[in-house]
């Protein structure tokens, strides 16, 4: 019993790399379950950071830096592309105001 | 820790595009604006009283020229440079860029083709009422993203080449505020876009811990002497999704036809030809430069998967196309087709070898100039009064009437983009198809790919026939652009899209040698 125990507390690679994946698999599922524009940038936001989890978690198993130096990259342009983001979804919000994605059909055949 | 010096001066496109695009950004930042109450432009709340600075009409003119300048002047120091070069390829920035004459001969046809695209862009902005300056400055920073894309040797400087080329692109996407289309098809790029970089983040943070490392060249050692495992085969399947989103492939496509025809014109050009040849660059040196190696595994191996994706890209992108009234939109699907027949060359490389990739750099360098002539030619065309733009086949009719100049070019475009001699778009088409029967086992492949590029040639033909057999409407509500900058750039397209036509053994020779 406390052998089980010690081994469920021991939090090692594998348990990052399974929180990476369920982090993927939110961001994913909501990415194509939610309409609303600014609930899917934020499940954006959380793949990108399963992706950074994998990044650091490997990088620290590997006793490397490059991967966290490119953890910080991603950061950074995630950061950049969150700005525009936010700036596209308030032109959309001023032509149309709202911004349920399944409403944006002027765009067809 | 050493820097090398010889390293600016490898990068110096890089760095020349740079400085140009901050001095742009520069200029536009301390040119007049005028002080509007309320603005009509931005279709600001009532309730918003204080004054907003907007450029005067036209007062931005004169950064198409300098961006121009600018431009001619990056051609020249590739050119320059690609005389200079040795041999073998050089690493620079401790293993980040590469700089060879693949790399260079693509930057080059990226730099012309946004040339082309940047001098439509005054009148075609003025005629719809959305002038701004910054216009300039991001063309300037989306090609810098694609020279880094282009030159990348490590997975690093794939994600930023592609972040900051996509960054770019997505304002300019959503630059023409008061349209709702436009601002629509910036938002579907844009989600479509940021998903695709979440994939392409896990992808590479896969093979990172696959092979302890992100260098292309060490990754090719490392796969060639160890083999590889299935967290490797999960990354690079994630790297080849995200680049066949950003190509607009089926079945990763359907963000294309509405952001291409939802973008301002000038821009869709800019598009669908630069951000095309840089992908297709980035996926040549991710998959021939890196894993030659896992090419001819029966399933798994990637010629295997983007055979498929070819097929099902130039047969649903012909389909498409064909029931489209828009001309814009009829070209945006023909994109995706194209980016079908492109993904043949690159299944040929993988098949065939070396030998397949001068035919399949000579059909980018065809197909980046032929769509951005074609472009030209739909913002010539014009729009009504109210500044919508005029491209359903209805207003086209009888342009051969109105506007000769301009319905003759658009001809010619269009027969090369369905590929007829005496254009680039057939010998695009020839040699790349001549290469891939290097390999008997792509003969379906090919037969495929002809057999769509016969159905394409009624969708082109349509367009021709409705601007020179219909009767145009008695009143044309259409009012073509008046610029000569516009009318001569389109000229000089078309006429090297002919050149390429007529003697293309000069770019051939160019696209053979360009090795890495």
């Amino acid at each position: 019993m406390q052998q089980l125990v010690q081994n469920l507390l021991a939090v090692g690679l594998h348990h990052y790399l399974i929180l990476a994946v369920v982090l993927f698999g939110i961001g994913t599922f909501g990415v194509f379950m939610r309409r609303n524009a600014l609930t899917t940038l934020m499940s954006i936001e959380l793949i990108l950071n399963g992706g950074n989890l994998t990044l650091l978690a490997f990088a620290r198993s590997h006793q490397d830096m490059r991967g966290q130096a490119l953890a910080l990259l991603v950061i950074a342009v995630a950061a950049a592309e969150a700005a525009i983001g936010l700036a596209i979804v308030v032109g959309v919000f001023r032509n149309r105001h709202n911004t349920n994605i399944d409403e944006l059909n002027l765009l067809r055949y | 820790m050493t820097f090398d010096t010889n390293d600016l001066v490898l990068s110096l496109p890089l760095l020349f595009l740079t400085v140009a695009g901050i001095v742009l950004l520069m200029l536009d930042a301390f040119s007049r604006v005028v002080l509007v109450g309320r603005d009509h432009h931005l279709k600001l709340p009532a309730e918003t009283s204080e004054a907003v600075a907007v450029p005067p009409p036209g007062s931005r003119n004169y950064l198409m020229p300098v961006t121009v300048l600018f431009l001619l002047a990056t051609l020249a120091i590739i050119v320059w440079q690609a005389g200079s070069l040795p041999e073998s390829t050089v690493l620079i920035y401790r293993g980040m860029l590469q700089v060879d004459r693949f790399g260079l001969l693509v930057a080059g046809v990226c730099v012309v083709a946004a040339t082309f695209g940047v001098i439509s862009a005054p009148s075609y902005m003025r005629a719809h009422r959305m002038e701004f300056g910054e216009f300039y400055a991001l063309v300037v920073f989306s090609l810098c993203g694609m020279i880094i894309l282009i030159q990348a040797a490590d997975l690093v400087t794939v994600f930023l080449g592609i972040e900051t080329m996509s960054l770019g692109a997505y304002v300019l996407t959503g630059s023409w505020r008061r349209s709702p289309r436009s601002s629509e098809a910036a938002m579907k790029y844009f989600l479509v876009g940021a998903f695709v970089s979440g994939l392409l983040v896990y992808g590479i943070a896969l093979i990172y811990g696959v092979t302890e490392t992100t260098s292309l060249h060490d990754i090719k050692r490392i796969a060639m002497s160890r083999g590889t495992a299935p967290l490797f085969y999960i990354g690079w399947m994630l790297l080849v999704v995200s680049f066949a989103f950003k190509l607009g492939v089926v079945p990763f496509h359907m963000w294309a036809p509405d952001t291409y025809e939802g973008a301002p014109t000038p821009v869709t050009g800019f598009m669908m030809s630069c951000i095309k040849v840089a992908g297709f660059a980035g996926l040549i040196r991710l998959l021939q430069g890196t894993l030659p190696m896992l090419a001819r595994d029966p399933f798994t191996g990637w010629t295997f998967v983007l055979s498929w994706l070819a097929v099902l890209s130039m047969s649903v992108g012909n389909l498409a196309a064909l029931k489209q009234d828009n001309v814009k939109r009829m070209l945006a699907y023909s994109s995706i087709s194209h980016a079908g027949y492109l993904l043949v060359g690159v299944v040929a490389l993988g098949t065939v070898g070396d030998a397949a990739r001068g035919p399949l750099l000579f059909y980018l360098a065809s197909y980046a100039l032929t769509v951005v002539a074609a472009m030209g030619v739909v913002s010539w065309v014009g729009c009504d009064e109210r500044g919508e733009e005029r491209v359903r086949l209805s207003d086209w009719a009888g342009l051969g009437k109105r506007e000769p100049m301009a319905a003759l070019l658009m001809t010619v475009s269009l027969l090369s983009l369905g590929g007829f001699p005496p254009t680039a778009g057939f010998f695009g088409k020839f040699y790349l198809f001549q290469s891939a029967l290097g390999d008997d086992k792509l003969l379906w492949l090919i037969l495929i790919a002809i057999a769509n590029s016969l159905v394409s040639v009624y969708y082109y033909l349509r367009v021709i026939t409705a601007m020179y057999f219909r009767e145009p409407a008695p009143h044309p509500a259409t009012t073509p652009m008046q610029s000569s900058a516009m009318k001569l750039g389109v000229l000089v397209a078309t006429l090297l899209v002919l050149a390429m036509g007529l003697c293309p053994s000069w770019l051939s020779s160019l696209c053979a040698a360009a090795k890495f």
